[in-house]
């Protein structure tokens, strides 16, 4: 008998006629790490939230789920909290407590346990973690990394046989996304609980996972093992859309090859499979525009700290941007990445160097005009710019202070909202879409100001791929039209594909600044997939396209 | 900044260090004899100087104001005494009354400055750990404001900071404009905050909250280090109290517990 069993589950959300959730049927063993996955609305988090019934959305629900040999509904509210584990994707709204210990205590208070009690297990989580250094931390200095691992200890705390995992690194940037998927594979093969992940990132998970589950529109479109699930969905052409998130070694081989049995999931067997299969050789870059383009914005040798008693945020920080191009600054989180971009807009004053704009010294524009008409900054939270009740009228907010004619005004609104694919959600809540629309709505009030140089912050946060390739177009089409991009990320695979330059911001400043490619070839560990796999074999590559173009070009490979 | 004075008073369960202080400024508040209110004051001016003194520096701009205002407010109203030190419309200035309110002010500033003092020593932790055992829903309510507080500032940073990238920067502008930017990020901030909330509410009830017989977690613990140091303080606070009962003239006994705080600390 399975551990985890849904039997028929459909589940319909309020007021809307097809279901969210259609015959699931589902088996999961004891001990077994499952990813859930698929594209974005396809119902995952409503099938994960289905096993928490604490935190389970209102609706139609049909089907039973049996847990552990009895019915869901029937377990107990104090087994219901302690055997099933649940952490969200959003680290700050998790944490409820001022202090990490109050935080990794508190589970553990709501059960009633005697304080000896609850003091043995905090100190036994917090050291498996390594938390014991800054335990007594107030929790909103922790970085975004050690906010989520907080999370998980203090669920841990509560001993539960299953954990539920509802997209954990989306806000963390791939170093602490990768330790934290480590640590969760550490706790199932330690205690040998049952872990169920939802995850966009899908390279390191592809093989750690025992089964994968894919979601489309909510039915079962595969269950199985990985390779398994390749295979089917590959033969099958399951959801075309979807398989661009599979790991880049599975990509390339079924790019290059009809069938294979073994399909390489990791880098290292990628890297094995392309020195077997491809000639060694070299990709040469094609040749950056030699034309002079005009200094869009220009940041020269500026300080910066939040105030005299701390440490220099930026340290002797230069940097051009041209017009035209697309520019994605990367470095690892609490860097400072977000602070050089708002010294670069003038959000925050430089001490000491020069910020011009397109030639001018930044003094010498007109403050109210430079955010309207120079400068848009699409924020890391687009929350934080969403001040109407629908999608039209936070529209309409950026126009009233407009002097055009009305007629007009809507003409704008709805040539703008048109390009970004959003005219169907003119009637909804912003606060009710998902993370992708939301991010197309707070792009849309930006660009609707029609700004030459348009900043964006993390614009990838929680994407899946197909997300981004839209946005990519988008951001292409603006590139062309003579904008200026400039992008703050971590997001190292996006950059290589769709930047024209990038730089690493280290300790305060610039440590590096190339077109893309020579950019991520210099680098050996901050950098793709593809040029871990490829280094040293074939030079050069640091995308999958510009791989599967060699590869063909080199051994007539016929595409599958 | 931790110093190693601040160090000093936080390795100390909070009910002495509570007690300690509160005691103190109780004591100087009923105390009249202007030499231990000047024993009491250079003592507490003391001890902030050790624990921060930058920020009790800055801080005396304010205190010091006060100090003289508290001081010639008693003369200005009350004109009893013999030495009359000069005439404002036909009323005296007396030295007495002068001296009373320089007295009064020194009391005032001594005052503020053990309080100044606990308050730089004294964490919300702690504070949340003597009144929790009152009322546990009390600290759990107190510690998650403390969260709110943190967490409400740093999104309220980033909306001001986005609407001034979206050209609707708060600090410019005529008064209206700035108003309206004000009020557009007050609701933009309660919309957030309403939303979180929900996210919160599901985390807290995700690990069982609202469950029956909720225990309160206790960090600090009482140990042997925290009895050496509680009885001579014991000791000498009953000793104070009984001469002040017998009103006969106490000296020593104030400063000898900050002295003697410190040779614990020292040996």
């Amino acid at each position: 008998m399975a551990f985890i069993e849904f039997k028929d589950v459909r589940f319909t959300y309020p007021k809307k006629i097809d279901p969210a959730l259609n015959e699931i049927n589902l088996q999961i063993e004891r001990g077994e790490f499952v990813v859930l996955c698929g594209l974005s609305g396809c119902g995952k988090t409503t099938l994960l939230k289905q096993l928490k019934q604490e935190i389970a959305p209102f609706g139609e629900k049909e089907g039973s789920i049996v847990f552990d040999g009895q019915p869901l509904h029937t377990l107990s509210e104090r087994d219901q909290a302690t055997r099933i584990g649940y952490v969200m994707q959003n680290p700050d709204q998790q944490l409820v407590t001022d202090k990490v210990w109050h935080e990794l205590a508190f589970g553990l208070e709501n059960l009633g346990m005697p304080t000896n009690e609850i003091r043995r297990r905090v100190a036994e989580m917090a050291h498996y973690f390594g938390i014991q250094n800054w335990f007594h931390d107030d929790t909103a200095t922790l970085s975004g990394g050690q906010k989520q691992l907080v999370n998980l200890a203090s669920v841990m705390v509560m001993q539960p046989d299953v954990l539920l995992l509802d997209e954990p690194t989306s806000q963390l940037d791939p170093i602490a996304a990768v330790e934290f998927i480590r640590t969760v594979h550490q706790l199932q093969r330690e205690l040998g609980i049952t872990v169920i992940m939802i995850e966009h990132r899908l390279e390191e998970l592809f093989s750690i996972a025992n089964r994968i589950i894919v979601l489309h529109e909510g039915q079962v479109v595969a269950n199985d093992t990985p390779r398994a699930v390749i295979r089917k969905m590959k033969t099958e052409q399951l959801v075309p859309a979807f398989q661009l998130s599979f790991p880049a070694s599975v990509q390339l081989q079924y790019t290059l090859q009809k069938a294979v049995a073994d399909v390489a999931l990791t880098i290292q067997q990628g890297q094995e499979w392309i020195r077997h299969e491809l000639p060694k050789g070299e990709i040469l870059e094609n040749p950056t525009r030699t034309e002079k383009r005009p200094i869009a914005l220009e940041i020269r040798n500026s300080h910066f700290s939040y105030s005299m008693h701390e440490q220099d945020v930026l340290r002797d920080f230069s940097l051009q941007l041209y017009e035209g191009e697309i520019f994605t600054l990367l470095g690892g989180n609490g860097s400072g990445k977000t602070t050089a971009m708002k010294v670069m807009t003038g959000l925050l004053k430089s001490r000491g160097g020069t910020v011009s704009l397109y030639g001018k010294p930044f003094k010498k524009y007109e403050k109210s005009k430079v955010y309207r008409e120079w400068i848009g900054i699409c924020p890391q939270n687009p929350q934080t710019i969403f001040t109407a009740k629908t999608v039209l009228l936070e529209l309409q907010d950026v126009t009233s202070v407009w002097t055009m004619s009305e007629e007009e005004k809507r003409q704008k609104e709805r040539a703008i909202a048109a390009q970004l694919k959003i005219t169907h959600l003119f009637e909804q809540h912003p606060y009710d879409l998902s993370g992708g629309e939301q991010q197309k709505v707070a792009l849309a009030k930006v660009l609707l100001n029609n700004p030459s140089i348009i900043c964006l912050d993390e614009p990838t946060k929680g994407m899946d791929f197909d997300s981004k390739q839209q946005l990519a177009t988008f951001l292409t089409q603006l590139k062309q039209q003579g904008k200026t991009i400039f992008i703050v990320t971590h997001d190292l695979e996006f950059s290589a594909l769709y930047a024209d330059r990038a730089a690493l911001f280290f300790d305060g400043e610039i440590v590096s600044c190339a077109p893309t490619n020579s950019f991520f070839t210099g680098n050996h560990f901050y950098t793709t997939a593809v040029h871990r796999m490829t280094r040293q074999w074939i030079q050069g590559a640091t995308t999958l396209p510009q791989l599967i173009h060699y590869a063909k070009k080199e051994c007539a490979y016929v595409e599958a | 900044m931790q110093t190693t004075t601040t160090m000093f008073f936080s390795k100390m369960h909070p009910f002495i260090v509570f007690t300690y202080f509160v005691s103190l400024t109780i004591l100087t508040m009923f105390t009249k004899h202007p030499l231990l209110l000047l024993l009491s004051l250079i003592s507490s001016v003391v001890l902030n100087c050790l624990l921060d003194w930058r920020s009790f520096v800055k801080s005396l701009k304010w205190f010091i104001p006060i100090g003289i205002v508290t001081a010639l407010v008693n003369p200005l109203i009350s004109h009893d005494g013999e030495t009359p030190l000069l005439y404002v419309n036909h009323q005296a200035i007396t030295l007495e009354a002068l001296a009373y309110g320089i007295n009064m002010s020194v009391l005032f500033l001594a005052m503020f400055f053990w309080l100044n003092a606990l308050s730089k020593i004294m964490t919300t932790d702690q504070f949340i750990y003597l009144f929790g055992n009152v009322s546990p829903k009390l600290a759990l309510l107190l510690s998650i404001t403390m969260r709110l507080i943190q967490l409400l500032n740093y999104q309220l940073q980033q909306i001001v900071s986005a609407q001034k990238a979206i050209g609707l920067d708060p600090s410019t502008g005529n008064v209206i404009q700035r108003l309206k930017a004000a009020m557009r990020i007050l609701s933009i901030l309660i919309t957030w905050a309403l939303e979180n909330a929900m996210e919160s509410s599901h985390s807290m009830k995700a690990r069982g909250f609202g469950l029956k017989g909720r225990t309160t977690f206790a960090i600090y613990r009482w140990s042997k280090r925290d009895t050496k140091y509680a009885l001579p303080f014991l000791f000498f606070l009953i000793v104070q109290l009984v001469f002040i009962w017998s009103k006969q003239d106490v000296f020593i006994f104030i400063r000898h517990l900050l002295k003697c705080h410190f040779l614990f600390y020292l040996s």
